[in-house]
């Protein structure tokens, strides 16, 4: 099991960059679980798979919350794990799909919270890959929702707040005592030297590694405006050719495309 | 009580009977293969019940050994190799099991287990429970040699004896004849599951020897001590005594722990030794004692999950309650949040105390104290929600928001609709008469007139006059208490206010402190 967490500010294209890999991962093996834990992200429709989706995982503990009174002498765990199985994962036809969805709402979660960290874990030691679009304050994992991750991948774009997210997510790491194999820097929408040149020495300076720089791409802009799903992006694009790099980077093998 | 025998098989049906035990399985078998998702595409047929909208379940039967004949399987309907690929069908599994320690009350505790074993076998996946059942068996499993049903069923009852040794006798009928599933499941399947329902919310506290212990607040209540009894759920709403013992003996050094009862002190209040040798090693010796069921004397403790708060109102002697999310003040003046952080972090405060929605529903509901007798307010939502558990002769009695929003004309509706608290309350569970009800005019004068002495003779009497059952170095300074205005001793001329003190023999109960005018507008 390899998982890798792809994170970073809002807006630097780390749901892109995710369901690319999903994309091209999924073709080394089936068993790669794609995960969107960020709230406001909208890895499903980059993938898109979202009329799949039925129900996210936020939904189902709510649905705990309210119906757990009813239960009588049936386990709740078992009751947890099984509406995450059959409602939560999403089959699509290379990979499965989990939709973490809405924050907590008012009440006590710890039990709740409690089966779920178990469910997960479970459930994620049996695929081969599990790559997860989080957002930058990667509350999945300080809540150890979700274990740990094995690599981190922090998308940057052009601006200085990029690069401050990318530094603080190092830091909160560290703090959080996140366990992470490595932090890896990539740099998305990258349109002169000047700014490779910025992005390298940061990468030194703070000590994060940079993996590359993907190219800015009209056709990724027409499709988010159009609302069409990122997989239409023609595989032998500059930036699908690189994101490709990466995956293969993850697998340790060439990927081959159709 | 539905009967236990052994469930006939119609004739005309396709049986095929494997007795005896396996030398060798076509899989692999261990814990490892636990949360195995045999993904679409990958799956040779899928099992089941209701997921797959097809007549399927899971029951466990004791039976008596004579009638158990240990290991045999019979497979009722198509088996494995005479099924289509990626096909959908419907599941029973009933297992008989015989053993001396066996009671129908274990039938559960062994039925879960099902889930936890057939998970251990390598391609097979298993989720959810009863007629919720819903199965996987891998292409890789039939290629490596998996053929039959009875193979699955025979490593299952294989672990079901290893791991629980108190199962002498095992046999299974695994079938899927949707004829057969569909008549077993209906008249005898759900009686059962009903029964066992009927028997969590009958259970109580008396017919078990020991309680659990709940820690997962205790990171942020650190001397909070969670008891959770059959009669008493956790005041967080989430773990009932039978999710306690689920996960004591899944993971014994988990959240739950057992916590043996030891002897009854009180049982109307819910005192017991161990509970109280608990409460006192895990407090750090904070506290003492612990009552499971009453609001007055040495309560539990309240972590800060509660799903609502009760806290007591002496200007009518009775408790209200209020959930997390009612916006508004409650009739003392004061929203669920200042409550909530008064009584959160695990203290024991008296005149506050969380409670989960499912304590409700208890038949000890707060009974040292009059239980529902003794309930004069509760936000409109929560009543609603849980307003089939209060008994008849107090539903129209307790007030709502609707009814009243402050204590004058709380003390109104409770007047008129004559609540118990108003004359005096006699609890239910021994009959006797614990309050003395409101106090007559007359009687209030008279009483006044000997309080006020003492108080004018003792200007700094408010330190020594604790509010009881609140106690006024408890409350945090902040906290707005329109209602308890206590006078400073410079600024309560006789005449000024009047004290009102009541069954002053015990201590002091109560203290009633208003201002005259008010008194004499009545």
């Amino acid at each position: 099991m390899v998982v890798v967490a792809v994170t970073g500010k809002g807006g630097t294209g780390k749901t892109v960059v995710s369901a690319l890999l999903i994309h091209f991962i999924s073709k080394v093996t089936t068993r790669v679980l794609a995960v969107d834990a960020d709230p406001d992200s909208n890895l499903p429709d980059a993938l898109g798979v979202a009329n799949e989706v039925k129900k996210t995982l936020g939904d189902i503990r709510e649905v705990f919350q309210v119906s757990r009174d009813d239960m009588g002498a049936m386990n709740k765990e078992q009751w947890l794990e099984g509406k995450i199985y059959t409602e939560a994962i999403c089959e699509c036809d290379s990979y499965d799909l989990l939709v973490m969805g809405r924050p907590e709402g008012e009440g006590c979660y710890c039990f709740a919270n409690s089966l779920l960290r178990g469910v997960l874990r479970k459930l994620m030691r049996h695929y081969d890959y599990i790559i997860i679009d989080s957002e930058a304050g990667l509350e999945h994992f300080s809540r150890k929702t979700i274990d740990t991750a094995d690599y981190i991948f922090v998308i940057t774009d052009m601006s200085k707040k990029g690069l401050a997210t990318a530094k603080r997510i190092k830091k909160m790491s560290k703090e959080l005592k996140l366990d992470f194999k490595g932090i890896y820097l990539i740099g998305n929408r990258i349109m002169s030297k000047e700014a490779e040149e910025i992005i390298k020495k940061f990468a030194d300076e703070e000590g994060i590694p940079l993996i590359g720089f993907l190219p800015y791409d009209e056709k990724i802009a027409e499709l988010d405006m159009k609302g069409l799903p990122i997989t239409y992006l023609p595989e032998n694009s500059e930036f699908a050719r690189k994101v490709k790099e990466i995956a293969e980077l993850v697998v340790g093998a060439s990927i081959k495309i159709n | 009580m539905v009967e236990r025998k052994r469930i006939e098989i119609p004739e005309g049906v396709k049986v095929k009977e494997v007795p005896g035990e396996m030398e060798e399985y076509p899989f692999d078998i261990s814990p490892m293969y636990e949360g195995e998702r045999i993904r679409k595409g990958e799956y040779f047929v899928e099992l089941g019940g209701q997921p797959l909208g097809k007549p399927g379940f899971e029951l466990v039967i004791a039976l008596p050994p004579d009638q158990v004949e240990d290991m045999k399987v019979t497979i009722v309907g198509k088996d494995l190799d005479e099924m289509e690929e990626e096909g959908a069908y419907g599941l029973a599994m009933i297992y008989y099991v015989a053993g001396e320690m066996i009671e129908e009350d274990l039938e559960p505790v062994i039925e879960r287990r099902n889930h936890d074993f057939q998970n251990y076998i390598e391609g097979y996946m298993h989720l959810q429970q009863r007629h919720d059942i819903w199965c996987r068996i891998a292409k890789s499993a039939v290629k490596k040699g998996l053929k039959s049903l009875a193979e699955i069923a025979k490593a299952t009852m294989m672990l079901f004896k290893n791991e629980l040794p108190f199962i002498e006798k095992i046999e299974a009928i695994y079938s899927t004849d949707e004829e057969f599933n569909k008549k077993v499941l209906d008249e005898l399947a759900w009686p059962i599951y009903n029964a066992r329902d009927a028997r969590v919310e009958a259970i109580s506290d008396e017919e078990v020897d020991e309680f659990y212990s709940c820690h997962l607040c205790q990171s942020f209540a650190p001397t909070n001590v969670c008891i959770v009894s059959p009669d008493r759920p956790a005041l967080c709403g989430a773990i009932t005594w039978f999710d306690g013992r689920a996960a004591a003996r899944v993971d014994p050094e988990g959240p739950n722990r057992p916590v043996p009862k030891g002897e009854c002190i009180d049982p109307i209040k819910g005192e017991y030794s161990g509970v109280n040798k608990y409460a006192a090693e895990e407090s750090g010796g904070e506290y003492t004692r612990i009552c499971l069921h009453s609001f007055f004397d040495a309560p539990h403790t309240s972590c800060g999950c509660f799903e609502t708060i009760g806290f007591y109102m002496p200007e009518v002697d009775g408790i209200g309650f209020v959930h997390r999310g009612y916006p508004d003040v409650a009739p003392n003046g004061l929203p669920f949040s200042t409550m909530a952080g008064q009584t959160g972090g695990g203290k024991q405060i008296l005149g506050f105390l969380g409670v989960g929605v499912a304590y409700f529903r208890s038949k000890k509901f707060l009974q040292a104290d009059g239980g529902w007798r003794r309930v004069v307010w509760m936000a409109k939502e929560l009543k609603e929600r849980i307003k089939d558990y209060i008994p008849e002769e107090m539903r129209d009695k307790i007030a709502t928001e609707e009814d009243a929003k402050t204590l004058d004309e709380l003390k109104e509706f409770l007047k008129k609709v004559d609540h118990p608290v108003v004359t005096g309350v006699v609890r239910e569970v021994d009959g006797q008469k614990i309050t003395d009800g409101w106090v007559e005019e007359e009687v209030v004068e008279e009483v006044a007139e000997v309080a006020e002495a003492p108080a004018e003779a003792t200007p700094a009497q408010p330190t020594a006059m604790p509010m009881q059952p609140m106690q006024p170095m408890q409350m945090p300074m902040q906290m707005p208490m329109p209602q308890f205005q206590m006078p400073t001793p410079t600024a309560a001329p006789a005449g000024g206010v009047k004290l009102v003190i009541k069954d002053a023999k015990i201590k002091i109960d109560k203290v009633i402190i208003r201002k005259a005018e008010e008194k004499k507008k009545k």
